[in-house]
């Protein structure tokens, strides 16, 4: 075999193939230039290995030890602060103003577009409310108009954390949103103006009725017809349970 | 086989913290400071305890540690947005025989030749001379081929030699 150098060193460190042993004793036994690569090698590792070990300060293994400790300390706190922000989290979802700002920027996002994005198109209450509820949403009893706004149709929109029913009511530029909405909302009895349009959140038969139009009146004609059929609202029963 | 009731705190304690000065020996040579080196084994320690349930145990544990500070080290490099020296050389290097006597000398040459060397063969010669991994080891270590290992060590151990050899006539 011919000079191999990187060969000579995995020999000094009895890293080659079995195989490979005889072949390159052979070698290193003709080849004094290789033999003395081996020699030095063999002495710069017991050199190498004798050096006196760099020594830590002595504090670096107390230092070690303490930043483990810190470790569960740490989880200790974190754990309080991530429940704390969970029920944040769940608590401002059922907060009004979220709820309310959610649907008065779905009212401007479906009356904003040049044609209403229904599903479905229909000005009979009975019939839309056979959709919804064949759709898993339980619909209480809708006005077929109010306000001089008729019913136009209906789809369901998606919002940031829920997805909504969402009831068109129309008359040329005049329109007003009527939302069923599933899921947990606190304190319905404040009228709230978010995104410059009128909001009104009302309980009506067990659901979570959401109102909204850029004219205070059409609210408050939806509000009117619902709360004379079998609604009432939350804002009385709260004031009365006071 | 996992010891039974001993915590995973204990078990670190008495499988991983005994070889600290071992770590601190490689990363003095890595960094060639002791404030550094302090930061990497401190570093290199706490990563461990976390990763510490995908050490198998009966495996060289030392060997493990070192996987880690390397991995810590060259982290620190990507941070700073630079690379470890990885020079490959063309061919060995000069081939020089050196002297016995230059060999002989104090440990400050031997010291100097070795801090001279770039950090990836340094780090290669640390973990095969004074580590004393096997080639396997120091291929896990450093995620490279078997071939590479041996061919930075080879060329670290030609950079010394030249070195020490080259200081006396």
């Amino acid at each position: 075999m011919s000079c191999d150098p990187e060969r000579v060193t995995a020999y000094v460190d009895g890293a080659l193939d079995a195989a490979r042993y005889p072949e390159l004793e052979a070698h290193l036994a003709a080849c004094p230039e290789c033999r003395a690569q081996a020699e030095a090698e063999r002495e710069l590792r017991a050199r190498l290995k004798a050096l006196p070990p760099p020594t830590p300060s002595a504090e670096l293994e107390a230092r070690v030890r303490a930043s483990l400790r810190r470790r569960p300390r740490a989880a200790t706190w974190l754990l309080p602060m991530a429940a704390g922000l969970v029920a944040l989290l769940a608590w401002a979802r059922g907060a009004t103003p979220f709820v309310a700002w959610q649907l008065s920027r779905d009212h401007d996002h479906c009356f904003g577009q040049r044609r209403l994005p229904a599903q479905l198109w229909s000005g009979n209450p009975a019939r839309v409310a056979e959709w919804f509820e064949s759709r898993g949403t339980s619909v209480p009893v809708i006005p077929e108009a109010a306000g001089g706004l008729e019913l136009v149709g209906g789809r369901y929109c998606p919002l940031l954390d829920r997805r909504v029913a969402h009831l068109y009511y129309s008359n040329g530029d005049h329109h007003l949103s009527l939302f069923l909405v599933p899921g947990p909302v606190r304190d319905v009895s404040r009228e709230t103006r978010p995104r410059g349009n009128f909001v009104r959140l009302l309980r009506v038969g067990g659901t979570t009725v959401g109102l909204v139009s850029e004219e205070e009146e059409y609210v408050e004609a939806f509000r009117r017809a619902l709360s004379t059929t079998v609604a009432w609202d939350l804002d009385r029963v709260d004031r009365v349970a006071r | 086989m996992r010891p039974a009731g001993l915590s995973r705190d204990k078990r670190f304690e008495a499988e991983a913290l005994p070889h600290l000065k071992a770590l601190y020996g490689t990363a003095y040579r890595m960094t060639r400071n002791a404030h550094d080196a302090e930061d990497l084994v401190q570093e290199t320690f706490l990563r461990a305890y976390r990763a510490f349930d995908g050490y198998t145990p009966g495996t060289n544990i030392r060997a493990w540690l070192h996987t880690i500070l390397y991995r810590v080290r060259t982290d620190a490099f990507r941070r700073a947005g630079r690379s470890p020296q990885t020079v490959e050389l063309d061919g060995d290097g000069p081939a020089v025989a050196a002297p016995q006597d230059a060999l002989a000398s104090g440990g400050e040459d031997l010291v100097r030749a070795l801090d001279g060397l770039p950090e990836a063969f340094r780090t290669a010669v640390v973990l095969r001379d004074v580590q004393e991994l096997t080639y396997e080891e120091i291929a896990r270590v450093l995620g490279v081929p078997i071939g590479t290992v041996m061919s930075r060590i080879h060329r670290g151990r030609a950079l010394m030699r030249a070195a020490l050899g080259g200081r006396k006539p």
